[in-house]
This record gives structure tokens, sequence and C-alpha cells, in this order.
């Protein structure tokens, strides 16, 4: 639009509206946009910097201020900047876009560095680092969820990035003492859940010393109890197999 | 001048006397590839028209872009003067600071160098490197004056100024190799001095003269330095294709003024007059104001034909002045509108620059055959080593150095100094030649036939009864099967060895053995018998190899030709051997050769970037690429750190770029991006400081009751946390079954170094004693016993006093990954568990009642958990010890029975939790017989999940609350930093370091020269960017090299918030000034996506809330 044309009407500029049922009755107050979540979080702890004003309204964009009767009545004292206060750790408002986005990429970084620490590169046995975990999941088009935590949402990119990529948890090395009897036994119903054996011995009992994929740790774990009544031992050796130090390619 | 044929230059080779391996060095744009193209010109390579602009030795695309050199490259010339014809080996080098070390590369191959100087800029930062450089390896310089016609054109200097202008570029020049002379006689006195003293050491000498005079009076070094009467300086100007010598205008006027040659080439140089009336010659021109003969014969001249030709542009003036020297110019010349044309043609002819400098090179610089006893033996010892510690057969190769002869019996010597990628398309054996008349004739039939067998197909296809399609499909299947190996071979880079023979002749095929550097000729020479070669079968030795060189080149420029030998003295490449050099080797036939010494870089590679594929998935093709660029530059360095980065590290901005070109568009061919590398930091705690951030002394002053603790501190802790003034920590698990009271104390330095220097030992120890509670035993060696016994009392000596009493046999556990800087002390009364110290106490303790607690595994479990990442921003503690005074259980037994045997899995859960699992070594405990038959018995748990991993989560929360109660700091990793400089930029070193949170630990002037030598430390974290900052602030002048040294508390605390009435003073409400520590922290968290503490907006007023269109 080129010309300006007067709109009848009125917005409120840099308000954001918090609003809070008590009693029965809806209560909402004047804040600065963009400040209200620092305020939760403990970033900002001016409070003239959240607040547009102290006094508390029924309607913020018609301007009718709460009646003092009604404010006493809910929340038991008359001290607007106490009311405010109040309202604002449990008020309900609408995250801005801002906002929003900082969570998300908040969320997005966390979920790389989980997803980074977890997992390794299988022919190097190293790590991913963070950066190249984003731009892989930038890749795959992730999207954040806000709701779900990170963690579950670092095992789903895992899964979803092993289609692009070389990339997998990094093993667990474990070793089983198992009395011989149940050895031969258990080791056949054990084998699907190991990814690589790297010793075995057999003379009185059956010691194992294997690399398995995280998963699958409490199932071993189950079995060996169950199946063995507690004689079989099991033990962590490490819980994260990866190349440590250094290495100058030649 | 034709075109010089191979056959000719081959058989010079054979000619060790007629040899002369050189190279061009000089700064950044002295022209030293322009003066390699009118070099190149001279052999009819290229058209002397182009030499100037071509670059004939600039073969890469970037090269030819940006206009400077990056690769050394080689050309072979032939050169005839009278009779004698010379074969000169041609090396090209850059001048960037970056490249140096191809400098290196270049410089080690060679007799001699020339030395370029613009006559404008005179002596800069590289020529001083380059002159430094070709000192260091002993080899003779001659000196370029370029560039003169921008004296004529651009200054508009009169030949007298000029004159002086050179004169001046000359003493800089000289001064740099007086420098280095000084330098070098003073360092052999103080290693003479050291001799002497050594030898006096009994202080018997009461009247010890002391020599004054510094040997420096002594040493002759008339020989060094540069003058235009030693024909060792020529005055050029390569882009207009002119340069002579003194002795060439010396020869033209002897017989036009009736002096002998000798006289005049002494005095043409110099304070001398011509006396017009006495037709003598005369010294001191300066003092009587008479022009000196250098002016009024040479530069005279120079500058009327540059007034005539390009000035003036006057017509008649340039045709009497072309004939009186006797030239011929071609009338196409004449007329050309530029005048440069006109005047490179006149002057190519007159004083060819090539002819100038080539008699100078042949004339003053060394044959291979005249290669001096002192660099022989300095090439050969490796190191500290002293060349007469190197076996006898190794020394008796040193003759075979100085004889340098081509005969069947002496041993080939062979020293390869860097290897460059080719395409395959420029190898010899690929590349298309020309076709001979049979080829073409046996094409067409082949051609003919084929277009037969096509009609015939077609003629079948219509009557498919007669088809008899046998053989058309043969064929073409046969012609797809060549095709696709060559579309392979292109793809492939060749690696060639950029090599020179030393002894020997070199053949095609042959045998050899491949040194690496550090291969120890004594060593080999005892496993290996007598006589052998490398034909036989031998026993492995490290750093030798076998193999055979496939293929000898010539290098000639952008183009290879192959040979079938190559005698001593000779610059050569050799095909094939990627496989065993990686970036420079030594070849011989005999195992007695020692390895030749290291090349010397004057830069070490320092800027460090992280590469990464712009698609994960083609991180193979990276890794395979970075091999390839690490065997191709002399310089850079590639590694995988532990983090996953694979980091690149260069030598500069400009050597990094094109590293990356490389990385880009021959050796990885994806697409990449470098980043800044991540920086590592560490958490500690500290003693409460004393004075605060103002320096006023905490204690006396008032607390203003400040607004940002409204919230109060105790709610900063969550319920069941309880933490005392003195920061011990009582914390309960959630089902309220156990408590644990903890105290972190800060380490003291030492200690914390200690730890880090004998990680090994602790790991060691620490297995033993996981071995031990199984119940079985690890052997150790005594001398590791005894080194743990050392570490002990280290230990022992470094923590006294009495905070610390019996601290070392109270240590339960180290930590991160058990065996890092951190400590867990067990101060808990009446527990008294196995010492750590076991493997070197068994003997006398075994009797002794100690017992390990129930959990015990649990509460190290937390503790590893809590040192591998601090609160701060969840990087690995350091330097902190972590002391349990308490630790109380109350639980009916049941409960122990059924969780301490769930504690594994249960440890695993709560480690997963945390998501912080990696390096832990946890292990179950061997259960007793009892407990296991009960354990079934109660397999219910508590609404709070298995006991031992509630322990685990109340231990590592504790550990992180007593961390948390005492000052926080973060430290950071710190690089010392050794930078040379000169005096006149001392102060911007300054700057820059202090601007990078520099701190300058000492400064001291080298002897002899005028170079500073500062040392100082410098935060990794700042390290982004210095070098290249360093230069461009000090044009050049400083060179810094870093080096990794140790972890150091930042001094600022990252939670500061001004408290005190004198901090309110000072810093004001928001103390919103650079905090160091807390932009680091900052940094780390916003990375590792965790919580930072910042506000989306800091103003709430003064931000845009409308839309455009509202």
């Amino acid at each position: 639009m080129s010309i300006f044309t007067p709109t009848n009407q009125i917005r409120l500029t840099n308000v954001a509206v918090v609003r809070m049922k008590k009693g029965g009755k809806r209560f909402e107050i004047a804040c600065y946009k963009n400040k209200v979540m620092s305020w939760r979080s403990g970033a900002e702890k001016d409070l003239d910097e959240v607040l547009q004003t102290h006094s508390v309204f029924t309607n913020v964009s018609k301007g009718q201020v709460a009646k003092k009767d009604d404010l006493s009545k809910s929340f038991g004292t008359d001290d607007l900047t106490e009311i405010c206060k109040q309202i604002l750790a449990k008020g309900e408002l609408q995250v801005s876009d801002k906002e929003r986005q900082s969570q998300l990429e908040q969320m997005f970084r966390d979920i790389a560095t989980i997803v980074a620490e977890k997992c390794v590169n299988p022919e190097t046995k190293r790590p991913y680092t963070v950066s190249l975990i984003e731009r892989a999941m930038k890749d795959i088009h992730y999207s954040v969820k806000a709701s779900k935590s990170t963690k579950q949402q670092a095992l789903e990119v895992i899964r979803q990035l092993k289609e692009s990529m070389q990339i997998q948890r990094a093993h667990m090395r474990l070793r089983f003492v198992l009395p011989a009897r149940e050895g031969k036994r258990l080791k056949e119903k054990l084998k699907p859940l190991v990814k690589v054996v790297e010793s075995e011995d057999f003379d009185d009992q059956l010691e194992m010393v294997c690399l398995i994929d995280p998963g699958c740790f409490r199932e071993i774990d189950e079995l060996i109890r169950c199946e063995t009544k507690g004689k079989g031992s099991l033990e962590v050796l490490s819980l994260k197999d990866v190349e440590e130090g250094d290495e100058k390619l030649e | 001048m034709g075109h010089t044929s191979l056959e000719k230059l081959i058989r010079l080779q054979r000619k060790t006397s007629s040899i002369r391996n050189i190279c061009i060095l000089a700064h950044v744009d002295h022209g030293k590839t322009t003066l390699a193209d009118c070099l190149v010109a001279s052999n009819g390579i290229i058209s002397t028209r182009l030499a100037g602009k071509l670059r004939y030795l600039d073969s890469r695309e970037d090269e030819q872009i940006r206009g400077i050199t990056m690769k050394s490259s080689a050309i072979s010339l032939h050169y005839a003067a009278g009779e004698s014809e010379y074969l000169i080996n041609l090396i090209d080098s850059p001048g960037h600071v970056d490249f140096s070390s191809e400098v290196s590369t270049a410089v080690r191959l060679c007799d001699g160098a020339i030395v370029v100087v613009d006559a404008v800029e005179g002596v800069c930062p590289q020529t001083q490197a380059v002159l430094r450089q070709a000192w260091l390896e002993n080899i003779r310089p001659v000196l370029v004056i370029n560039k003169i016609d921008r004296l004529i054109i651009e200054l508009k200097l009169s030949p007298q100024e000029a004159y002086t202008h050179l004169q001046k570029i000359l003493e800089q020049v000289n001064a740099v190799t007086g420098t280095l002379f000084t330098s070098k006689v003073l360092e052999e006195r103080a290693v003479k001095e050291v001799e002497v003293q050594e030898a006096l050491s009994e202080p018997s000498s009461g009247e010890l003269v002391y020599d004054w005079s510094a040997g420096l009076e002594e040493t002759d070094d008339s020989h060094l330095y540069f003058s235009p009467d030693q024909g060792n300086v020529v005055f050029a100007s390569a882009i207009d294709s002119w340069g002579f010598s003194i002795h060439q205008f010396a020869q033209i006027y002897c017989q036009k003024m009736g002096v002998r040659s000798e006289v005049l080439q002494k005095t043409l140089w110099g304070d001398f007059y011509l006396n017009a009336k006495a037709k003598k010659i005369m010294k001191g021109a300066q003092s009587k104001g008479k022009k000196p003969l250098f002016v009024q014969l040479v530069l005279d001249n120079i500058w009327s034909l540059y007034d005539a030709v390009v000035t003036r542009r006057d017509k008649e003036k340039v045709e009497k002045i072309v004939a009186s020297l006797g030239l011929t110019v071609m009338a196409r010349d004449l007329r050309h509108s530029d005048p440069k044309v006109l005047l490179s043609a006149i002057c190519s002819q007159w004083l060819p620059v090539s002819q100038a400098v080539l008699s100078m090179v042949c004339e003053k610089l060394p044959s291979p055959s005249e290669i001096g006893a002192e660099r022989v033996e300095r090439l050969m010892s490796v190191g500290t080593r002293r060349f007469d510690s190197l076996p006898e057969k190794t020394q008796e190769l040193k003759q075979v150095f100085l004889d340098c002869t081509s005969e069947e019996t002496a041993p080939v010597i062979v020293f390869v100094s860097k290897m460059f990628a080719v395409d395959s398309k420029a190898l010899p054996q690929n590349r298309q030649r020309p076709l001979t008349q049979e080829e073409i004739t046996q094409r067409r039939d082949l051609a003919r036939q084929r277009h037969a067998e096509k009609q015939a197909a077609s003629q079948s296809a219509e009557n498919p009864e007669s088809a008899n399609a046998g053989g058309t499909p043969a064929v073409t299947s046969a012609n797809t099967l060549t095709v696709k190996p060559t579309a392979e071979e292109e793809e492939k880079e060749h690696f060639i060895a950029f090599a020179r023979v030393y002894s020997g002749v070199v053949r095609r095929g042959q045998r050899v053995f491949v040194l690496g550097p550090k291969y120890d000729p004594a060593l080999s020479l005892r496993t290996l018998p007598d006589g052998c070669s490398a034909a036989d079968p031998l026993p492995s030795v490290p750093h030798l190899a076998c193999c055979t060189l496939e293929h000898l080149y010539m290098l000639m420029g952008r183009e290879l030709e192959e040979l079938e030998e190559v005698p001593a003295g000779n610059v050569l490449g050799i095909g094939g051997m990627e496989e065993f050099i990686l970036k420079s080797a030594t070849i011989s036939t005999s195992p007695a050769c020692p390895p030749f010494t290291p090349l010397n870089f004057e830069a070490t590679p320092i800027v460090r970037v992280a590469i990464e594929p712009k698609h994960p998935s083609e991180m193979p093709k990276l890794v395979r690429g970075m091999r390839l660029l690490n065997q191709a530059d002399p310089c850079a360095e590639v590694l995988i750190q532990e983090t996953g980065e694979h980091v690149l590290v260069t030598a500069g901005e400009v050597h990094l770029q094109r590293c990356l070109d490389d990385l880009r568009e021959r050796f990885a061919k994806i697409g990449i991006s470098a980043s800044k590398p991540i920086i590592p930091f560490r958490e500690t705690v500290i003693r409460p400081p004393k004075v605060d951030m103002v320096n006023e002394e905490m204690g006396r002053q008032q607390k203003v009751a400040v607004i940002h603790q409204a919230k109060d501190e105790q709610s900063k802790y969550p319920e069941g946390v309880h933490v005392d003034s003195t920061g011990l920590v009582t914390l309960t698990t959630p089902n309220k079954m156990a408590t644990v009271g903890i105290r972190a104390v800060p380490l003291p330095e030492e200690v914390t170094r200690l730890l880090e220097g004998n990680s090994e030992l602790i790991r060691t120890m620490e297995q033993f004693s996981l071995f031990a509670r199984e119940g079985k035993t690890l052997e150790i060696s005594q001398k590791t016993l005894e080194e743990i016994q050392g570490f002990k009392s280290k230990l022992e000596g470094l923590l006294q006093g009495h905070k610390w009493r019996n601290a070392v046999e109270r240590i339960w556990a180290f930590g991160p990954r058990r065996c890092g800087p951190n400590i867990l002390l067990n101060s808990v009364e009446g527990y008294r568990r196995p010492s750590v110290w076991q493997c070197v106490e068994r003997e006398k303790e075994k009797s002794e009642a100690v017992m390990l607690r129930d959990f015990d595994n649990s509460i190290v479990s937390g503790f590893q958990l809590a040192t591998l990442s601090g609160p701060m921003c969840e990087e690995p503690l350091m330097g902190v010890c972590f002391s349990v005074e308490s630790w109380e259980i109350k639980f009916s037994s049941q409960l122990t029975q059924q969780d301490s045997v769930e504690e594994d899995s249960v440890s695993q859960q709560a480690l997963e939790a945390d998501n912080n699992a990696s390096g832990r070594t946890a292990q179950s405990i061997i259960l007793d017989e009892n407990l296991k038959k009960s354990k079934r018995k109660g397999d219910t748990t508590d609404c709070y999940g298995p006991f031992s991993g509630q322990l685990i989560a109340a231990m590592k929360e504790a550990c992180r609350y007593a961390f948390q109660a005492k000052p926080q700091r973060l430290m950071a990793a710190m690089y010392t930093c050794e930078i040379m400089a000169t005096a006149d930029v001392l102060g911007r070193v300054y700057g820059v370091l202090s601007k990078r949170e520099g701190r300058v630990l000492n400064e001291e002037m080298k002897e002899g020269t005028d170079m500073f030598i500062i040392r100082a430390v410098l935060p990794v974290a700042e390290s982004f960017g210095f070098a290249d900052e360093m230069r461009k602030r000090t044009s050049g002048l400083a060179s810094p090299q870093l080096v990794f040294s140790h972890w150091e508390v930042i001094s600022s605390d990252p939670f500061w918030v001004p408290t005190t009435e004198e901090e309110y003073l000072h810093f004001g409400e928001k103390a919103d000034s650079a905090n160091q520590a807390l932009k680091y922290m900052n940094a780390v968290r916003k990375r590792k996506g965790l919580y930072v503490e910042e506000k989306i907006v800091e103003h709430a007023e003064k931000q845009r809330t409308l839309s455009k269109n509202k």
C-alpha cells in the first residue's frame, strides 16, 4: 500500500499479553515482547524491563484495569507488583517467533551434541563432530519437536542418519563369565545380540569379551541373569569403544 | 636461438663439470618468474615476445590468476658460451612467506642461487629469509638487481641518483650477508668457548685472558659479499628483457677507450671517474663532483635509450641509436604502437638478460663436482649427531659425494626433497604424440573395416537370415574394455619425486634402498650382510625399504621428458615412488648411506583449521584426499583429533587457501568447508580470592544488597541438598536411604601437573586393583613398580601440610576415565578400603582386614561422571579433589541384597540417563553366595528406581554442588609462542599479543643480529587468525611459532557480578564490561546447545516490533 490509509483498529505495539485465570476471573498484564521467557529463565532480572506497567488489567487491548476487590479476592493481596510477578510466573502467553526460534535452535544443537557423543564413524571408530551432525540433520530435513525430549529425538535422528551416512552408535565392550554348563546354550542365544566377539576362553567356565550395541544391553543383562540364575556375571569394560588420542594422517 | 633438442641435454647431463643446479630466490613480486621466463625463452621453448608475460613455470591455474608462484618447478636449459656448453637445471621458487617450505626443498637440491632484488623496494623480509636459507644450506648466491626500468620510468631518477640508489641496495644486501656471517662466527665461538670451558673445568687458570676479538677479524669474509667488480652482480630489467654485468661493458669499452678491460672492470663500479683531458681513470668522483664511471658509461646510455624510445618516442633518434649499436630491428617492431615492444626488441639484442645471467651463473656458481666438504658433512650428519660419530663405512661415502662421478662402480645416492602431484595426462607415457604414418594407415584401415561392418550389419538387419553377428559385438566389447581403465587412470593422481643425484648413475628399473628420515645406517650395517644390494632378499630394517625405480623424468617446467638413465649431479623426477616415500627421503644402493639432514623450514605450520565435507557421506573421500595432500605438500600437516575433527595445519592463509583448493579440485574432488577448530577447556576450583575485582581487600567492605541475587541462595539447591558455609555438601538419595557429604578442594598446581604426566602409571595401578578385586593378579614389571613408587613419593612430597595429612594413602580414585588429574579422597571415618597403591605394597598389607563396603563402586562411578563434565560448560574437570567426609547408609538388609546384584545394570542405566557415558570402566562386585540366593526374593524396587543408580546420581550431583560451592574457574589451553622480529616492529608485535590476551614471558636479542626473540603465552582460543594478523601488522617482519604448552586458570570469575561498594563504583550495576571467562563459557555452552543465560533482546523499549506494511 503506497498511500497510508488510517485503520480503525488500534494495534498494540511492542506488547506481549500474559493472561491468567484465577478465582473465576481473567487477569492480564502488559509486558514487552521477547522478555517474558527471559524473565522465567532468570536471565532478565529487572522487572521494569519486562513489565510495561505495574497495573493489572482484565483486558489489555481495551485498557480495562482490573478492580481492586477482584484482585484482593483472587490473589489475597493488593500489592500490584507482587500480583504481576505471580501472573508472570504462572500465566499463559503466546511465545513470540524470536523466542521460539531461539528455543528450537538450542534444542537442535542439543540433539546434535547428543548424537555426536553417542555415535562413531564405523570405519575409523572416531566420533563425528557436532557441526557435521548438524549439517547432516539439515540435509535430511529433520525438524525439531519442542514437545519431545532432546534425548528421544536424538535416538530418532540416529536412526534416520543411518540411511544417508556411515554412522552407528558407539559399541559397548562387555565381558561375561558364564558357568560351563550353561555356556553353550547361552552362547547361541547371545549370538544375535552381539556385534563382535573379541576373545573367547572356554575352560572351566566360558569367558567372553565382545562388543554390543548399547540398545541391546538391557536384553543381554536380563538374559544372563535369568538363564544362569545369578551364577554368570556381566561386566562392562567400556561404555564407548572409540579411538583415543590424536592420529597423524600419513 | 633454436629449440634445444632433448638429445643434446641428455648428452650434457654426463659432463658433471658443465652442469649448474641453480634456483631463483627472492621476495614475493621481485620478478623471479619473469626472469625465469627470459631464461627459458633463450632456449626457444617460449617466444621471446611472450617472455615475462607468460610466466611459463607457473603451471597451476591459481598461480596464473593470483600472479604469484606457489610451487617450485624445475626446467633444464642449455647454454653455450664460446666452445663450452652448459646444462643449467633451473628451479624457480615461490617468494611468498607461506611457501617458504617450497624454497627449502628447492635450495637443498641446488649448488647455487640467483637472488633477485627489486631495484625500487630493495631488501625485503623474504629477501633476508632466502639469503639465510641459502646460507644455512651452504650454497653460493649471485645477485640480480631487477626492475631497473622502474627507476627510470616510475621514479624518474637521474642516472646519478639511480647509481646512489643501487649502491644503497647493494649495501643492504651485503649487510644481511654480513649479519649471517657474524652470527655464525659468534655461534662457533660460543661452541668453542663451551668446549674450552669444559676443558678447563678446574679453576686453576687464574690468569685466564679473555679473548675480546670474537674471532671476527681472523675469519675472512670478503668472498661472501656481492660486488659488481667481482662479477657476481647483474643489473637487469627482466620485463624489458635486458640485463648486464660490469664485465660486458668492460668488454665493450676497452676497445673504444683503449683501456685494459681488467682495469675497466675494477673501476667501472665505484668511486672512479674519467679524466677526459688526461685520459685517465681517477679515484674520488664523489668528492670532486664528477660523474662516476658507471654513470657515465653505463647508466647514461640506458637512460638515453629509454628517453628516446619510451618517453619521447623520437623515431629518428631511435634509428640512430639502433644503427650505432649495430642492431637490426624489424620494421614491424619499429611501427608498433606500444613503445615497450620496440624497447624490448632493441634491448634483447643489445643486452640480452639471459646472456648476462647465464654467463654469470656458469662462471661464478659451482658445478656439482665442486661440492664443499663442509656441506657434505652437514648433509650427512643428522640432527645433533656429529659427522665423526657416523659409522666408518658411512664416512667413506663422503669421498663419493666429493667425487660426484657417474661411474658404474660409484654407489647411487639420490635425495628426494619433495613429492609433487601431476595429472596422469601430463605423464609422457600417456601423452598424445603425433601419429606416425603407419599408425595413420592402420587407423584408416580400421575405420574402413568398421564402416564395412556397419553396412553389413544394416544389411543383415534387412535380411536377418544372413546375419552373422559374431564379429561385431566382440569388437565393440573390446573397445569398451579398453576405454574403461583409461578413464580410471585419469582419476588418479601421480606423484613424482623431485630429486637430485649426488653420486652414481640412476637407471630405469634399478633396485634401490629408500631410506626414511629416521633411518640409522649404523643399525642396518650390523643386521645386513656385507656387500648386499637392494635386489637381494633382506631382513627388514626400520625405515628402510627396497623399490624399483620405474620412471625417470627430466623436468621441463610443466612437461616431463622420459629418460633411461640420469648421471650424477642432475636434478630429476622419479615416478612411481608414492608407496615408499612420504615427503622426502634418501635413495641409495648402499645401505651405509645416511639419510640426509631434514630440510630447514623457515616457517612451521601454525594455521589450524578443521575441515569437513559438505556432504557427511563423503568422509572417506576427504580422508583419502587429505592423505594425498599431506604427501604432496612439504609443509602441510593433517591429523584427526580425538574429537573426530580433521585438522589441517598450514603455514599461512595463502598456503591454506591453496591446500583447500587442491583438496577440492585434485585430491578429494568434493565440496569441503573449513572452520575454526573446537577449542577445549577445563574446569577447576580455586581458593577463595582475598581481593575483589578492583583490588580492594574483601571482607572489610560491606556487601551491598544486590538485586541480582534476589532469588535467595538456598533456593538454588533442590530438596535433599544441604550446603554449609564451608562448602560441605550433604545430599540424600531420593529414597532417603543414603547420605553423602562431600567437599571440593583445589589441588596444588604441581600435583595436577604430576597427575597429568603419569596417567599411564595410574592406568596400570587401576588395572591391578581391578584384577585384585577379582582375586587374580596382574604381573607388573619391576621397572613400572619402581616408577609407581617414585610417583607416590613425589605425590607425598607435594601434598604437604595440615590439610593433606595422610592424603596420599587415602586416595580413593582418580578421574575422569580413572586416570585423570582429579582425586577422590576417602575421609569417611572408620572406612578402610583397599588402597589404590595395592600393587606396590601387596606384601605387607595382605593380612590386614580391608574390605570394600557395598556400593563402593557407585561412589567411584558418580565421581567419574562428575569429573568428566563439569557444571560450567560440561568440560572435564582438572585439579579438583573431592573429599568424601561422610557416607551413611540406613536400610534393611533385604534391600541391599536385592540391589547390589542389580548394581551393574542399574549403574549402566544411570549413566545412560546422564548421557555422559564415556570411557568408564565399571565392573561388577563379586557377590557372596548367600546374596545370590536371596536375590530373587526382593525383586520389587521402590518408586525411585534401583538404589545403586540413585547413589551414582546422588554422588554425581553432590560433586557438582560441592564444585559450585567453591569459586569456580575456567582453564584455557595455552600455546607458547616464539616470535622472531626485528627491532622496528617490536611495538606492533606487542600490540597484537596484548590484543589477543597474550602475555610476554621474555624477550632477548639474538647475538650478532638485530633480531629479537620474544617468548609469550597465548590462549589457544585466541590463536585463530593470529599468525595472519601478526604478519600483516608487522609487514612480514615477525614470524610466530606456536606450540601447545599447558593449561592455565583464567583469573576472571565467569559468574562474577559486582557485590562490593568499590566494584559498584568501578563497574556499575550490570558490569557488562568484557568478562573473558564468561565469554568462553557461553561460547562453549552455545556450541553444545546448553542453556545460556542470555536475553533475547537487551533493551525492551528499543526493539522494532512493527512489520513493514503495518
